[in-house]
Parts: C-alpha cells; structure tokens; sequence
C-alpha cells in the first residue's frame, strides 16, 4: 500500500509527526479501534458480547479460586527520590525522543510559575511543565540528552545538605543543593552521562522566590 | 442462603469492577493478536479466569493491570498452541476501516505492522493508559527497555507516517 504523497501533504504530515501532543493524539485514536457489539449491531459470528455473557453466568458456579494478589507498596516516610520516579512515571510522554524544541517563551513561562529562571543555556529543551509536587508547583523540564530525554525538576523548597543519587526503576540520576537553598533533580536513563547537563543547570538555574 | 448474596454481591462487584473495562480489554487483545477472532477467544477465557481469581484482587484500582496480565498469558498460552501466527492484511485493512479519518486508518495499518514488541508496550501505554514502570512489570522489562522500545516504535510509525506508509503489511 505504498502511496506517493504530494510535497504538501508530506509537510503537514511532518508537522503533525513533529508535534509530540498532537501525533500522540492520532495515535489514541488509531489504537481505539471499533469493538464489535459497542456499536449496537455486530459481524455474524462474533461471539463477544456471549463471551461476556457466559462468564457473568459461570462466576456463580466457579468454585476455585486463584491466588492472584496484587499489594501495593508501603512507605513510612516519603523520601526525596521516589517521589521524583514517581512523578516521572506519572509524564511518559515527556518522555519521547525529539527533535522538537520547545519554544522559548513557553519554556520561561513553565519556569517563571515555577518561581525560576536560567540564566544561560542548559541544552535543547524538549517539554516543560508546571508540575504539583510536593504540594508546591514546580517546573519540570525535559532536555534532550545524548542517550535520551533527561528530566529536570527545579525544587525550591527542597533544601539538601549534599547531592543524593538516584538510581531507581531503570532510571539513573542526581538531586543537586543550590547554594543558598533549593535543589534541582537530574534523572536520565542509566548510561548517560549527566555531568554536564548538571553543570550547566547549576551555573544557570536562579530561584525568583 | 448467605452463600448465595455473598456470590450476587461479588458477582456485581466483578461486573461493576471489571465491565467496565472490557471494550480497553478487547483492544488491547486485538492489538496483541491482530485477529478479532482470536481475540474475542482470549477475551473470553481471560474473563472466565479473571472471576476464578477475582477474590484475590484485593485493591480494586490494580484491576486493570491484573486483567492485562491475565489476557496477555492467555493470549501466549493460545498462540503455542497455534502452529504460526498469521496475519490477513485484506481482514486488518477491514478492522483499521471504521469511518475514522484516513490518517487514523493509515496510522493503524501501521500500528499492526509493527513488531509485538513494540506494538504491545504503545498499546499499554496510550491505550490502556499504563505507566512505564507498570509496563515493565506487565512484560517482565526494565524500564529503561520499555522506554526504549516505546521511542523507537513512536519513530518507526513517524516515519512511515511521512515516507508513503512504508510499514504497512504488505511491505513487511
């Protein structure tokens, strides 16, 4: 089904292509394919909504029961780093190889209600978000690292007395203190080297509390 | 007679808990298996085994994780039993042809093209909404491979997006 597009037509599809938010939202719909039987009217012979139906009526008559347990973790305190995988985990799709560069005005404005600012370049920033975390609102960034994205949250209420690693969930990285107060947390993926994306953020970052 | 409301009860709660997700259910089965029918089977199975072990799920907010690992073990407990996996591009082109917007419809041909490797992680992530630590858990990775595998199918559908759908079926 090769078809040949027209110059036009490839540029808007590179757009949309280039357009994390709006390629994402294609692809939600492409995988939320038509169920047989959500429609009302069903393809002969599709036996899903007898599925359903059989399993409703045997689960009165099912005697065995399996074991399958689900437990979720318990933690008596909430330490630093686990709450950043979390949040992390809760954004995949900042997530994402790009090539895109956030626009510079969005990028400050993300940083600005995050009571921040850079002073310099720290890389080619991909998304940025204001994020609650910690019951404070905070910026969350992503710069595009040489393995991967690497996350970027700037934690002004977060004071440190020395950099803590973090090594969690696949994830591989650094919460830095700022002198003064503040701290920022780095987070990639396990091989890539965060040293100067650090260095940069800590000759950069400037709190506007 | 105490038997009997404590079953209605809980047979309620299995249709309150799990009915709600059967249509994400039948999705992800037919992303896994690329065959409807197929995946109405595995559908009916997994629900069949997921009442047998419903007692035991005991956090009702994990349902959906739990249903997922149980279609997905059915799923590779029906396919050993198949001699091969087959693929009908004529029968994908019908499932991917519902009305919706030919770049949708594009977008799926692709989707089903694409190794399960990574059409199985993309279809727990948007569609089934999962995180990627979740993922991991659900196919036995590490993290760092989920998001791997993630990217590199969100960059094989870009580019056939752009390059005259290069990775539909019958190119593959």
């Amino acid at each position: 089904m090769t078809t040949k597009l027209t110059p036009e037509e490839r540029r808007r599809r590179e757009a949309i292509a280039a357009d994390d938010a709006r390629f994402d939202a294609l692809l939600e719909s492409a995988l939320r394919i038509d169920v047989p039987g959500a429609r009302g009217a069903r393809p002969p012979g599709r036996r899903w909504p007898a599925a359903v139906a059989i399993a409703a009526t045997l689960v009165l008559a099912a005697g065995a029961w399996l074991g399958l347990r689900t437990e979720a973790p318990v933690y008596s305190v909430s330490p630093l780093a686990p709450d950043i995988i979390a949040h992390i985990h809760h954004e995949p799709k900042a997530l994402v190889v790009t090539a895109r560069t956030l626009p510079q005005a969005e990028l400050d404005g993300v940083l600005r209600r995050g009571r921040a600012s850079l002073a310099g370049p720290v890389g080619q920033v991909s998304y940025a978000k204001l994020c609650p975390f910690r019951g404070q609102m905070v910026a969350h960034f992503v710069v595009q690292g040489e393995q991967g994205p690497v996350t970027v949250m700037l934690l002004p209420d977060e004071h440190l007395t020395e950099a803590t690693p973090i090594d969690q969930s696949g994830f591989k990285g650094t919460i830095v203190p700022i002198e003064g107060g503040g701290s920022i947390a780095i987070v990639g993926q396990p091989e890539e080297e965060l040293e100067d994306i650090r260095d940069r953020l800590l000759r950069a970052v400037r709190w506007n509390l | 007679m105490k038997a009997e409301l404590f079953s209605l009860g809980e047979r309620r709660r299995f249709e309150r808990v799990v009915g709600q997700l059967r249509q994400e259910i039948y999705r992800y089965a037919l992303w896994l298996s690329r065959d409807p029918t197929v995946a109405e089977d595995v559908v009916q199975e997994s629900f069949l085994r997921a009442w047998r072990g419903f007692k035991g799920l005991q956090d009702e907010a994990k349902a959906r994780q739990w249903l997922v690992t149980i279609v997905r073990r059915e799923f590779f407990r029906f396919r050993e039993r198949q001699r091969e996996e087959t693929m009908d591009p004529g029968l994908l082109a019908e499932i991917a042809d519902d009305g919706a917007d030919p770049l949708v419809q594009e977008l799926r041909i692709a989707i089903f093209a694409l190794e399960e490797n990574y059409r199985e992680p993309l279809a727990l992530q948007v569609l089934m909404g999962h995180t990627t630590e979740e993922i991991a858990a659900i196919m036995g990775l590490t993290q760092g491979a989920v998001l791997t595998r993630l990217h590199r199918a969100r960059d094989k559908l870009k580019q056939a997006f752009v390059e005259d759908g290069t990775l539909s079926p019958e190119n593959t």
